[in-house]
């Protein structure tokens, strides 16, 4: 069985804050355009051929509903169909492609459709919170009163300290994903706040969260939905003429609890290049990478994902990237954990303008978290079917934006994680 | 073989279980109210058209009855003022947050001794919240702290009081403080500082606007419960 599996067709019902559609009807718009893509594609027939689903969300709290996969498969008329739930909180939908991905690979499923949603405006924001709050550890994180913001702040409060990042950075991040999404339909940033760019100061302006993040800074929290069909090297080239392909896929973990990383023996050692990169001004704890500054489970997905894919040097090899940014300091140690860069240098990428839309390395063309929404069953798998539709030439048809074509791109990389990175999933795709 | 139980209770602080099954049959999932919506919806921003939603507000919740299983101790200790960790003792390290059992992959899962804790520390990263829990929306700005325990190879978080934000920290030591009435739970457990706190470096535009953010969030928390 071939090692190749292809994307044969994307799509997103777009991301907004409240939705009031149903979850089911959000997936079933999704599933909708994938069918109109593929006119040869038939559910009825996924019993019949031995296609499978794979359906991404992310909490049973926020959806009013344990299982809420089993709506969405009945109302897409899928009974009987081989399926299941991936769950793993912000990594979800991104392991929900890599788990489809393998299916198919194993040579168990010729087509997978993986559907991925959420809903989250239904109860108070607080609420919200801290539904999404106890993912961290309920006996330890959660109850010392921090929220995922307070965590990531405490994150990023390190890297302006050890790596020498500033206020400016993040608010130039934010700029950059909040610009990037003015001209797609898909996004909630131009839904709720119109078409016009932001700058600097508008950032500065948006209330302080947990310094130092500020509003726009933080991920949205969203509702929508979106959709990929998946196939084998054989059936995806029957079923498109425009493939695109998945041809490398990485997953890794790391300790559930942010603050139990600097003298983790699990990491001692195993990235002897980085653990030498530490300032003098800093003690150095027992495992100084990644500590708090820096996402292991993104560095073990990532090189898994290039070694799978055969790329030795992603910063030439790679045309684009969509960062899974809940904050926007992620990014930054990002570039740095998926090796664009030595540890931390992040802040040059973003400061010689290399992540631009018009870079040598564009980042965040959706908008990603902040700006696209993050809907977290469904975040990923949106950031892989825009970067999809960049891939196979659509995105100017898709986005009714032609001017967003970028000009022959080859390769991207997409990661999504979950937790203070407690887990991260990534996937390479190529023409 | 024997059987576990039954349970026998050795102390406790019993709860006010008819309020608390008042409101779980309260949270029944029975609507309260409802209204009905007229929005632009459809999959994407160019293809919108007005729909109407009918919104019911419906409640539901309950208590928890949780264990803290074989770390209990740690909570027990906070009930008494004392501060534990456990300690493996095939490779030495400490943990506070507690394990029961070692995490070294060296250690194979061996089971942990429970040692006290001196109540000192240094902060190994920090926040200022400007958003905190509703519960302690009162407490605004309030600042958490990564705390690492002397002679733990841990960081726990906790809240940290008697500080400026504005001083708080990478580096600054600090003294662990049990509350003197402990609920049993981490909030039990809150820094302050234990050393004359030296200010991060912050450019002339950033220390305005930290010094602004603070001044808001003081004056919405004025706003919205009154002067202290």
């Amino acid at each position: 069985m071939g090692k190749k599996v292809g994307i044969v067709a994307g799509s997103i019902s777009r991301f907004d804050n409240p939705r009031h559609t149903l979850q089911e009807e959000m997936c079933a718009e999704a599933v909708k355009m994938i069918l109109d893509d593929v006119p040869d594609l038939e559910l009825g027939d996924f019993i019949k051929k031995g296609y499978a689903c794979c359906y991404s969300y992310f909490s049973d709290i926020l959806e009013q509903q344990q299982c809420m996969h089993w709506i969405i498969n009945d109302y897409l008329g899928l009974s009987g169909v081989p399926s299941y739930r991936v769950e793993s909180g912000g990594a979800t939908p991104i392991d929900a492609i890599v788990n489809a991905a393998l299916w198919i690979r194993s040579g168990m499923f010729p087509v997978v459709l993986v559907v991925g949603w959420e809903k989250m405006d239904e109860l108070p924001i607080q609420k919200v919170n801290e539904a999404i709050a106890i993912a961290g550890d309920t006996d330890w994180d959660f109850v010392s009163g921090f929220t995922y913001n307070a965590f990531y702040a405490t994150m990023e409060a390190r890297r302006m300290h050890v790596y020498g990042e500033t206020e400016e950075d993040l608010a130039e991040v934010s700029v950059l994903c909040h610009n990037n999404s003015l001209e797609n339909p898909y996004a909630q940033w131009p839904a709720q706040h119109g078409f016009s760019k932001i700058t600097v100061e508008d950032v500065y302006k948006s209330r302080l969260i947990s310094w130092p993040y500020r509003l726009y800074e933080c991920a949205m929290t969203s509702e929508g939905a979106s959709a990929l069909l998946l196939a084998n090297e054989e059936t995806t080239k029957k079923l498109t003429d425009n493939p695109v392909w998945i041809s490398g896929v990485g997953f890794g973990s790391d300790t559930m609890r942010a603050g139990d990383r600097p003298d983790n023996p699990a990491w001692k050692g195993l990235y002897p290049e980085d653990e030498n990169i530490w300032p003098k001004h800093v003690p150095k704890p027992m495992s100084p990478y990644p500590d708090l500054q820096n996402f292991g489970a993104l560095r073990v997905s990532a090189r898994m994902a290039y070694k799978d894919a055969g790329i030795k040097d992603p910063r030439k090899e790679i045309s684009f990237v969509e960062i899974f940014d809940p904050y926007a300091g992620v990014v930054l140690a990002g570039l740095e954990d998926f090796d664009f860069c030595k540890r931390g240098e992040g802040k040059n990428m973003l400061r010689e303008g290399i992540i631009q839309r018009h870079g040598e390395l564009p980042c965040q063309l959706s908008g990603a978290l902040t700006a696209q929404g993050h809907a977290v069953g469904s975040t990923s798998i949106a950031q892989v079917v825009d970067s999809y539709w960049q891939l196979s030439n659509q995105i100017g048809k898709k986005w009714g934006a032609p001017g967003r074509q970028l000009n022959n791109p080859k390769k991207a990389f997409i990661h999504g994680h979950g937790g203070t990175g407690c887990q991260a999933g990534a996937v390479v795709l190529e023409v | 073989m024997k059987q576990p139980g039954p349970e026998k209770v050795l102390k406790q602080l019993p709860h006010d279980e008819k309020c608390w099954e008042e409101w779980e049959r309260k949270g029944g999932w029975r609507p309260e109210g409802w209204k009905i919506v007229e929005m632009n919806d459809g999959p994407t921003l160019n293809d919108l058209k007005p729909e109407k939603f009918l919104i019911v507000h419906r409640p539901h919740g309950s208590m928890f009855h949780h264990s803290y299983g074989k770390v209990s101790q740690f909570f027990i200790g906070l009930l008494e003022g004392k501060l534990y960790g456990t300690k493996c003792s095939k490779c030495g390290l400490v943990y506070c947050p507690p394990r029961a059992h070692c995490f070294n992959p060296k250690c194979r899962l061996v089971e942990t001794k429970w040692v006290e804790l001196p109540k000192r520390g240094e902060v190994h990263s920090y926040t200022i919240m400007a958003i905190a829990w509703p519960s302690m929306a009162h407490l605004q700005p309030l600042v958490g702290v990564m705390v690492r325990i002397e002679g733990t190879n841990t960081c726990l978080p906790m809240t940290m009081r008697d500080i400026d934000p504005e001083k708080v920290n990478i580096g600054l030591k600090v003294n662990i403080n049990i509350s003197k009435q402990p609920k049993g739970d981490l909030l039990d457990v809150y820094a302050t500082p234990a050393e004359e706190p030296v200010a991060p470096k912050r450019s002339p535009e950033e220390l305005k606007r930290f010094r602004e953010d603070m001044e808001k969030t003081r004056a919405w928390v004025k706003k919205t419960f009154g002067p202290k």
